[in-house]
């Protein structure tokens, strides 16, 4: 018998200290400070949010960043406690784990360009029958292009999975993939290295969010203050940019931000800005429960979603106390 | 009565069978246990939950059997499997025949050894996304990273091996008149098999290594799809059941290697 409990000891403890390292990651972290997750590296496209917290900072809140691979880590992040805010659209996360967190601010539209290789295709309708690249499975390229397919009544043969914008530019300028789907930044870039080889095709009543700001419920609570701050820094900034994309150039150098930022990439910050405010990509009011429905339609279609969008609830997934609370000081554009 | 009996040694000896089958039961019976205490542990961890994202033991066993029902899974092993056998079938070839060329001749050793040996130190990780700026997204670029970790292994082992063989095996070859590719073929393979076979084992649980993060890195297709599409849409569940499967698709592959080593190729190791 002693022999046995002997033998048994090993087994044991170490049982014990693989469970107990594993309860390790679920304690909270301290909330003394406003701890970002962002699922992407800092980019042009991100310096609206950047200003926002600089001037966030200004008014006393302590803000720290941190930039993840992808969405996932920076939601798993805020899950498991180790940061407070994260940057991204959690819908599955809220709805399939019961994760008690909720999304705040709708920071941008889902903005994305389904381009084609003139060479082999002019619209939608020749994409009939024939193999489109998108980011992943279930991501919100897909549900566009899907989208797309289903108003344009046609049929893709084969859609596969290239994830990074880049990488699929990447792809249609060395002619790998001849339709896909990427950001302005990488369209742009294809316009510029093979004027006229590619074209945009026409994308109609896609409304989606596709990067937001959620918390932990209890973070919300807690921390008010600071988040109402936040969003009122995130509403003014949003609303600046809007009147005149130009002050993002002035803004960068006066925070010092993306101070690496290559002299060619710097040339595309007030254009990139100059392009996306016409299309709405920017809120002026931070969402809406309008939006948040959309939202449930897009990610149902992309996957993210199960059940009949019609019936989920917005307060499920969203709160809008702090926004409202910062759009009584700020007011309502 | 039995005259072997009386005998001590041969008492010994008799009785050597029926211990060695109760101490195989006995390890059995542990191993079952160590495992029983790891999917214990993990449902209870799922059940507290450690994480909002750990699904428990049981979920995680009937996302598997769903995923194998719908189909699912059988698909992901078809598209994971093609560049993972082509890449191990081209490594165990090249690699071998590498490694042997390396044990036999000096100019060989000098001009491949550094390659490998700093193949073998460098974080691969790193260097997977450089292979689809040289091949692309497809196949090509996954049979290479699958090559990239496994070769070294197998070059390695199989140029020790043949740099070890016992050097007066050799010479009795020589003093028997044997030429050289007799040599080789009688004397230097044999006696550097064990070793051969050790290499192309865990050069094969490289490969594992190498096409799964070809999967995660390059592009998501198979069991690396199954895994970044389910945590994308936080059926954790469905992650844990394609990570457990292949790591236990892994495991038995190298024990079978190894019992087609040990009763085919080298009968004369099994028991050792």
């Amino acid at each position: 018998m002693k022999m046995w409990m002997k033998g048994l000891r090993g087994p044991l403890t170490a049982g014990v200290v693989a469970l107990a390292s594993l309860g390790w990651s679920g304690v909270a972290s301290a909330a003394s400070q406003v701890h970002v997750a962002f699922g992407d590296i800092a980019t042009v496209e991100s310096l609206n949010f950047l200003i926002a917290l600089e001037r966030a900072k200004e008014r006393g809140v302590d803000v720290k960043v941190t930039f993840f691979k992808s969405e996932d880590v920076a939601s798993q992040a805020v899950v498991g406690g180790d940061a407070d805010v994260g940057v991204g659209t959690p819908y599955a996360l809220i709805q399939k784990v019961n994760a008690p967190i909720r999304l705040f601010y709708q920071m941008s539209a889902l903005r994305f360009f389904p381009i084609v290789n003139t060479e082999f295709y002019q619209d939608w309708k020749d994409l009939d029958g024939q193999e489109v690249a998108v980011h992943a499975r279930g991501s919100g390229t897909e549900a566009i292009m899907k989208l797309m397919a289903q108003k344009n009544g046609i049929t893709f043969s084969n859609i596969s999975y290239v994830p990074g914008a880049e990488v699929r530019a990447g792809a249609l300028l060395q002619g790998n993939v001849k339709a896909s789907i990427v950001d302005s930044t990488n369209k742009n870039l294809l316009e510029q290295k093979a004027p006229g080889k590619f074209k945009v095709l026409p994308v109609e009543g896609v409304n989606a969010s596709d990067e937001a700001l959620y918390a932990n419920t209890e973070f919300l609570t807690e921390n008010a203050e600071a988040v109402q701050i936040l969003v009122e820094e995130l509403l003014k900034t949003w609303r600046e940019i809007n009147a005149d994309p130009k002050v993002v150039a002035d803004l960068r150098k006066k925070y010092n931000l993306l101070p690496d930022l290559p002299a060619e990439l710097e040339g595309e910050v007030v254009p990139y800005f100059e392009e996306s405010v016409p299309t709405g990509m920017f809120p002026n009011n931070g969402g809406s429960e309008q939006a948040a429905k959309d939202d449930f339609a897009f990610y149902a279609l992309a996957g993210q979603i199960e059940g009949d969008p019609a019936t989920l609830k917005v307060e499920d997934f969203w709160t809008f106390e702090p926004l409202n609370k910062a759009l009584a000081k700020v007011g309502t554009q | 009565m039995d005259a072997r009996l009386e005998d001590p040694v041969a008492a010994q000896m008799a009785a050597q069978p029926g211990e060695a089958a109760h101490s195989r039961r006995q390890n059995l019976w542990w191993r079952l246990a160590s495992i029983a205490l790891f999917f214990g542990a993990w449902e209870i961890a799922g059940r507290v939950p450690i994480n909002l994202a750990f699904p428990t033991f049981s979920a995680t066993v009937a996302a598997f059997f769903e995923m194998v029902g719908d189909g699912t899974m059988l698909k992901a092993y078809g598209l994971t499997l093609q560049p993972l056998i082509v890449g191990i079938v081209l490594s165990a070839v090249i690699g071998v025949s590498t490694g042997v060329a390396m044990g036999l001749r000096k100019s060989v050793e000098w001009m491949v050894a550094p390659v490998f040996i700093v193949l073998q130190a460098a974080p691969v990780a790193a260097v997977i996304p450089m292979v689809t700026f040289v091949y692309g997204i497809g196949l090509t670029a996954k049979v290479i990273s699958v090559c990239l970790l496994a070769l070294p292994v197998i070059v390695l082992n199989s140029y020790k091996a043949v740099a070890n063989v016992n050097p007066s095996l050799v010479a009795m070859c020589r003093s028997f008149l044997g030429s050289p590719w007799q040599q080789i073929v009688k004397i230097i393979l044999p006696d550097a098999s064990p070793v051969i076979f050790a290499g192309l084992r865990l050069g094969i649980g490289a490969g594992f290594v190498g096409i799964i993060l070809a999967e995660l890195l390059i592009t998501p297709t198979g069991i690396g799809d199954l895994i970044t599409y389910h945590r994308a849409v936080a059926n954790y569940a469905h992650m844990y059941a394609a990570i457990a499967s292949i790591i236990a698709f892994s495991a038995l592959t190298l024990s079978g290697l190894q019992w087609v080593e040990e009763n085919w190729v080298r009968p004369e190791k099994r028991g050792s």
